[in-house]
């Protein structure tokens, strides 16, 4: 009987020490996770509008009144820079690293003017960004990312019918690419 | 003769078995630590963040959504209304009062998944802070009901259970250090089935 509780005792321990290997394991297998689904949409560099319904891979605009677009993008070998420009009641972008953690995030306030120009770089890209500023990015907003690999989100709000076609435009005409000097 | 090797696989099968229910358990029934719970509404402004606890990172990876950023907005869910209950699809709830400050929000409806209900874009499915109709005061009252009703109403036509969803967008509440007294709308039972 003993030996009985003393096994069952040994067990718990184990279930605790899986518990906890399970839990800190899980990002890393799951591929399900939010960068492997935009990775899974095939569009690296450019802003992929999502639908109303799931497409198969499971991403939709989940707000009936946010348009969301999403970009995965990859500056080892150059800067990446978003722009956007249009008027819509509001809009939001943010950049998430290849762990789906939170790198930054603004929206139409915090931007100059009101238009997105955003660049994000790796911290020697971004030395020699600082070094010799190209005039292009007088107006940017800059960056610093230690992944080199992560996605983007950009929601654009549509409150009423009648915006919807601002707000594509919006999302459309929205840029997600590499940058680099001429 | 077989003790020893009944025993180990007892140990076993509870390290294992228990192991493994347990942290589906555990990623199933929360997001994770640090939440804001007001009344029946649960946000986790941080849930998107580097510093997410172990859950939180485990449990966004296995849903995989896009979460909102800082300076996005923040969503807040209700499963329950104010007296504890589950909301039911067969009942009829006020959502009633005002929501922290925010330059906007949005209130839809959703399955216990967190999947967007969408009744038909015949019927209303959602409302925001442009749209709704107010009192004098700017306060509001919300119908969420399956059958039609006066002033702003929410259609939800599902079985079983739902929950609210109300997001707020560019608001100070998503980096709240619990200074800002916040007041988010009750959600009160008018009644069940067709009455």
């Amino acid at each position: 009987m003993r030996r009985a509780l003393f096994t069952f005792l040994v067990g718990l321990v184990g279930a605790a020490l899986l518990h906890i290997a399970l839990v800190l394991a899980l990002p890393r297998f799951t591929g399900r996770d939010a960068y492997t689904r935009v990775l899974g949409l095939l569009e690296m560099d450019s802003f992929f509008p999502l639908a109303a319904e799931p497409g198969p891979t499971g991403l939709d605009n989940n707000d009936p009144f946010l348009r969301t677009a999403v970009c995965s993008f990859s500056i080892a070998d150059a800067p990446a820079r978003f722009i956007a420009r249009g008027s819509v009641p509001f809009w939001s972008l943010s950049i998430f690293d290849s762990g789906s953690n939170e790198v930054f995030s603004m929206n139409d306030q915090t931007a100059v003017n009101g238009d997105l120009d955003l660049v994000v770089a790796t911290p020697i890209q971004l030395v020699e960004l600082r070094k010799m500023p190209p005039e292009a990015l007088a107006q940017s907003i800059m960056i610093e990312m230690k992944d080199e690999e992560g996605y983007a989100v950009l929601r654009a709000l549509a409150p009423l019918d009648s915006f919807e076609e601002q707000v594509r435009d919006f999302l459309t005409d929205s840029s997600c690419a590499p940058f680099r000097r001429q | 003769m077989f003790r020893v090797p009944l025993l180990v696989a007892l140990a076993l099968l509870v390290a294992f078995g228990g192991g493994i229910t347990s942290a589906i358990w555990a990623l199933k029934a929360t997001v994770g630590f640090g939440s804001i719970a007001i009344g029946p509404w649960v946000a986790f402004p941080e849930a998107q963040t580097v510093a997410a606890d172990p859950y939180a990172k485990a449990h966004r990876a296995r849903v995989g959504d896009l979460l909102y950023g800082g300076a996005e907005g923040l969503k807040f869910t209700a499963a329950t209304d104010d007296t504890g209950a589950r909301l039911s699809a067969a009942c009829s709830y006020d959502i009633s009062g005002m929501t922290p400050p925010a330059r906007f929000w949005t209130l839809h409806t959703a399955t216990t998944d967190g999947a967007t209900l969408r009744p038909g874009s015949d019927l209303p499915s959602a409302v925001n802070s442009w749209t709704v109709l107010r009192a004098k005061d700017s306060s509001f009252v919300i119908h969420v009901s399956p059958v039609a009703q006066p002033d702003n109403w929410l259609a939800i036509r599902h079985t079983g259970n739902f929950q609210l969803v109300l997001t707020l967008l560019d608001t100070p509440t998503a980096g709240s250090s619990g200074l800002i007294d916040l007041a988010m709308p009750k959600i009160v039972k008018t009644g069940c089935g067709n009455a």
